[in-house]
Protein backbone atom coordinates (compact mmCIF):
# COMPACT_ATOMS: atom_id res chain seq x y z
CA UNK A 1 0.00 0.00 0.00
CA UNK A 2 2.77 2.43 0.92
CA UNK A 3 4.50 1.62 -2.36
CA UNK A 4 1.43 2.91 -4.20
CA UNK A 5 1.27 5.95 -1.91
CA UNK A 6 4.91 6.76 -2.61
CA UNK A 7 4.32 6.25 -6.35
CA UNK A 8 1.38 8.66 -6.39
CA UNK A 9 3.40 11.18 -4.34
CA UNK A 10 6.30 10.89 -6.82
CA UNK A 11 3.99 11.55 -9.77
CA UNK A 12 2.34 14.55 -8.06
CA UNK A 13 5.71 15.98 -6.95
CA UNK A 14 7.16 15.38 -10.44
CA UNK A 15 4.28 17.21 -12.12
CA UNK A 16 4.62 20.11 -9.65
CA UNK A 17 8.39 20.20 -10.26
CA UNK A 18 7.80 20.37 -14.02
CA UNK A 19 5.16 23.10 -13.67
CA UNK A 20 7.26 25.24 -11.31
CA UNK A 21 10.71 24.35 -12.71
CA UNK A 22 11.71 28.03 -12.91
CA UNK A 23 11.13 28.61 -9.19
CA UNK A 24 14.31 27.16 -7.74
CA UNK A 25 13.47 28.37 -4.22
CA UNK A 26 10.69 25.81 -3.92
CA UNK A 27 13.21 22.92 -4.12
CA UNK A 28 10.59 20.66 -5.68
CA UNK A 29 13.42 18.58 -7.16
CA UNK A 30 14.25 17.54 -3.60
CA UNK A 31 10.64 16.50 -2.95
CA UNK A 32 10.52 14.49 -6.18
CA UNK A 33 13.82 12.77 -5.36
CA UNK A 34 12.59 11.96 -1.83
CA UNK A 35 9.43 10.23 -2.99
CA UNK A 36 11.13 8.73 -6.06
CA UNK A 37 13.86 7.12 -3.96
CA UNK A 38 11.32 5.65 -1.52
CA UNK A 39 9.24 4.34 -4.44
CA UNK A 40 12.23 2.58 -5.98
CA UNK A 41 13.25 1.07 -2.64
CA UNK A 42 9.75 -0.24 -1.94
CA UNK A 43 9.54 -1.52 -5.50
CA UNK A 44 12.53 -3.75 -4.74
CA UNK A 45 10.83 -4.79 -1.50
CA UNK A 46 7.63 -5.70 -3.40
CA UNK A 47 9.62 -7.70 -5.98
CA UNK A 48 11.44 -9.53 -3.15
CA UNK A 49 8.03 -10.35 -1.58
CA UNK A 50 6.74 -11.65 -4.93
CA UNK A 51 9.86 -13.83 -5.36
CA UNK A 52 9.33 -15.17 -1.83
CA UNK A 53 5.82 -16.31 -2.70
CA UNK A 54 3.98 -13.44 -1.03
CA UNK A 55 1.65 -11.11 -2.95
CA UNK A 56 3.34 -8.23 -4.80
CA UNK A 57 0.99 -5.71 -3.20
CA UNK A 58 -0.56 -6.43 0.16
CA UNK A 59 -3.30 -4.46 1.90
CA UNK A 60 -3.79 -6.79 4.88
CA UNK A 61 -1.39 -5.28 7.41
CA UNK A 62 -3.27 -2.83 9.67
CA UNK A 63 -0.07 -0.77 10.05
CA UNK A 64 0.10 -0.10 6.30
CA UNK A 65 -2.09 2.96 6.70
CA UNK A 66 0.28 4.44 9.25
CA UNK A 67 3.25 3.78 6.98
CA UNK A 68 1.42 5.43 4.08
CA UNK A 69 0.67 8.44 6.28
CA UNK A 70 4.32 8.53 7.39
CA UNK A 71 5.41 8.42 3.74
CA UNK A 72 3.42 11.53 2.88
CA UNK A 73 4.05 13.48 6.08
CA UNK A 74 7.69 12.40 6.43
CA UNK A 75 8.50 13.35 2.84
CA UNK A 76 6.73 16.71 3.02
CA UNK A 77 8.16 17.44 6.49
CA UNK A 78 11.70 16.68 5.33
CA UNK A 79 11.19 18.85 2.25
CA UNK A 80 9.92 21.76 4.37
CA UNK A 81 12.87 21.56 6.76
CA UNK A 82 15.46 21.24 3.98
CA UNK A 83 13.85 24.04 1.93
CA UNK A 84 13.82 26.31 4.98
CA UNK A 85 17.49 25.58 5.69
CA UNK A 86 18.55 26.00 2.06
CA UNK A 87 16.61 29.24 1.61
CA UNK A 88 17.72 30.84 4.88
CA UNK A 89 21.08 29.25 5.55
CA UNK A 90 23.05 31.09 2.87
CA UNK A 91 25.51 33.60 4.23
CA UNK A 92 25.06 37.09 2.85
CA UNK A 93 28.04 38.42 0.96
CA UNK A 94 29.55 41.55 2.50
CA UNK A 95 28.64 44.72 0.63
CA UNK A 96 31.53 46.62 -0.86
CA UNK B 1 14.33 -5.97 8.60
CA UNK B 2 17.24 -3.59 8.17
CA UNK B 3 17.58 -3.30 4.40
CA UNK B 4 17.68 0.50 4.59
CA UNK B 5 21.04 0.34 6.42
CA UNK B 6 22.85 -0.58 3.19
CA UNK B 7 21.59 2.60 1.50
CA UNK B 8 22.39 4.61 4.63
CA UNK B 9 25.98 3.33 4.62
CA UNK B 10 26.23 4.16 0.91
CA UNK B 11 24.82 7.64 1.62
CA UNK B 12 27.54 8.26 4.23
CA UNK B 13 30.23 7.20 1.75
CA UNK B 14 28.81 9.32 -1.07
CA UNK B 15 28.48 12.38 1.20
CA UNK B 16 32.14 12.09 2.23
CA UNK B 17 33.17 11.66 -1.42
CA UNK B 18 31.05 14.66 -2.42
CA UNK B 19 32.73 16.89 0.19
CA UNK B 20 36.20 15.83 -1.00
CA UNK B 21 35.32 16.40 -4.67
CA UNK B 22 33.75 19.80 -3.85
CA UNK B 23 36.93 20.86 -2.04
CA UNK B 24 39.05 19.86 -5.03
CA UNK B 25 36.73 21.69 -7.43
CA UNK B 26 36.78 24.83 -5.31
CA UNK B 27 40.57 24.93 -5.62
CA UNK B 28 40.25 25.25 -9.39
CA UNK B 29 38.12 28.40 -9.49
CA UNK B 30 36.81 29.14 -12.97
CA UNK B 31 34.90 32.39 -13.55
CA UNK B 32 31.24 31.56 -14.17
CA UNK B 33 30.70 33.90 -17.09
CA UNK B 34 33.57 32.65 -19.20
CA UNK B 35 32.39 30.44 -22.03
CA UNK B 36 33.54 26.87 -22.23
CA UNK B 37 35.81 26.69 -25.28
CA UNK B 38 36.03 22.96 -25.75
CA UNK B 39 32.51 21.83 -25.04
CA UNK B 40 32.37 18.19 -24.10
CA UNK B 41 29.40 16.05 -23.20
CA UNK B 42 28.67 16.47 -19.49
CA UNK B 43 31.17 19.26 -18.85
CA UNK B 44 28.49 21.73 -17.70
CA UNK B 45 27.61 19.87 -14.49
CA UNK B 46 30.14 19.59 -11.67
CA UNK B 47 30.79 16.16 -10.20
CA UNK B 48 30.12 17.51 -6.72
CA UNK B 49 26.61 18.53 -7.82
CA UNK B 50 26.01 15.09 -9.30
CA UNK B 51 27.20 13.39 -6.13
CA UNK B 52 25.03 15.72 -4.07
CA UNK B 53 21.98 14.44 -5.95
CA UNK B 54 23.06 10.84 -5.36
CA UNK B 55 23.58 11.50 -1.65
CA UNK B 56 20.14 13.16 -1.45
CA UNK B 57 18.56 10.16 -3.16
CA UNK B 58 20.17 7.70 -0.78
CA UNK B 59 19.59 9.73 2.41
CA UNK B 60 15.94 10.55 1.73
CA UNK B 61 15.05 7.04 0.60
CA UNK B 62 16.70 5.58 3.70
CA UNK B 63 14.93 8.12 5.91
CA UNK B 64 11.45 7.14 4.70
CA UNK B 65 12.27 3.43 4.89
CA UNK B 66 13.66 3.83 8.41
CA UNK B 67 10.31 5.31 9.45
CA UNK B 68 8.54 2.30 7.98
CA UNK B 69 10.78 -0.03 10.00
CA UNK B 70 10.10 1.96 13.19
CA UNK B 71 6.33 1.66 12.63
CA UNK B 72 6.67 -2.08 12.05
CA UNK B 73 8.65 -2.38 15.30
CA UNK B 74 11.82 -3.62 13.59
CA UNK B 75 13.84 -0.64 14.79
CA UNK B 76 13.65 0.39 18.45
CA UNK B 77 15.19 3.36 20.30
CA UNK B 78 17.13 1.17 22.77
CA UNK B 79 19.95 -1.39 22.31
CA UNK B 80 20.35 -3.50 20.25
CA UNK B 81 18.22 -1.03 18.16
CA UNK B 82 17.34 -3.73 15.64
CA UNK B 83 14.92 -6.26 17.13
CA UNK B 84 16.24 -8.94 14.79
CA UNK B 85 19.76 -8.52 16.21
CA UNK B 86 18.67 -9.89 19.59
CA UNK B 87 18.16 -13.42 18.26
CA UNK B 88 21.00 -15.18 16.31
CA UNK B 89 18.55 -16.89 13.91
CA UNK B 90 16.81 -13.59 13.15
CA UNK B 91 20.18 -11.87 12.87
CA UNK B 92 21.29 -14.30 10.16
CA UNK B 93 18.03 -13.71 8.30
CA UNK B 94 18.50 -9.97 8.68
CA UNK B 95 22.03 -10.10 7.26
CA UNK B 96 20.75 -12.19 4.35
CA UNK B 97 18.05 -9.62 3.66
CA UNK B 98 20.58 -6.80 3.83
CA UNK B 99 22.80 -8.66 1.37
CA UNK B 100 20.01 -9.28 -1.13
CA UNK B 101 17.17 -6.73 -0.83
CA UNK B 102 19.31 -3.97 0.70
CA UNK B 103 22.04 -4.22 -1.93
CA UNK B 104 19.42 -4.41 -4.71
CA UNK B 105 17.73 -1.26 -3.37
CA UNK B 106 21.03 0.60 -3.24
CA UNK B 107 22.00 -0.59 -6.73
CA UNK B 108 18.64 0.46 -8.19
CA UNK B 109 18.97 3.94 -6.68
CA UNK B 110 22.47 4.32 -8.12
CA UNK B 111 21.28 3.14 -11.55
CA UNK B 112 18.32 5.55 -11.42
CA UNK B 113 20.68 8.39 -10.50
CA UNK B 114 23.03 7.43 -13.35
CA UNK B 115 20.19 7.44 -15.87
CA UNK B 116 18.95 10.78 -14.54
CA UNK B 117 22.41 12.35 -14.69
CA UNK B 118 22.92 11.06 -18.24
CA UNK B 119 19.57 12.46 -19.39
CA UNK B 120 20.34 15.86 -17.83
CA UNK B 121 23.69 15.95 -19.64
CA UNK B 122 22.03 14.90 -22.90
CA UNK B 123 19.43 17.70 -22.64
CA UNK B 124 22.15 20.27 -21.93
CA UNK B 125 24.30 18.95 -24.77
CA UNK B 126 21.39 19.20 -27.23
CA UNK B 127 20.63 22.75 -26.07
CA UNK B 128 24.26 23.69 -26.63
CA UNK B 129 24.21 22.14 -30.13
CA UNK B 130 21.04 24.07 -30.97
CA UNK B 131 22.68 27.31 -29.83
CA UNK B 132 25.80 26.60 -31.87
CA UNK B 133 23.98 25.82 -35.14
CA UNK B 134 22.96 29.38 -36.10
CA UNK B 135 26.47 30.63 -35.20
CA UNK B 136 28.09 28.07 -37.48
CA UNK B 137 25.66 28.89 -40.31
CA UNK B 138 26.54 32.58 -39.97
CA UNK B 139 30.24 31.81 -40.13
CA UNK B 140 29.75 29.80 -43.31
Amino acid sequence: MYFLTALVCTIVAGVLFFCFRDRKGLHLDFLTITFGAATLMWLVDCIACAIGGEPFLSFDDPQDGWVALWTVLGGIGLWLVVSFVLNNGKKEEPKE
Amino acid sequence: MACFLVSTAAAVGVTVAQKIVAKKENKKVVPEETEIKDYKFGCETKWSTRLKYLATTLWTGSFLLAGEHVIHGEVVPFPPFLTAAADPTDAAEMLHEMGTVGVAMCALLIVAWGVGAFLCDLIKFRKHKKKQKPQLEKEI
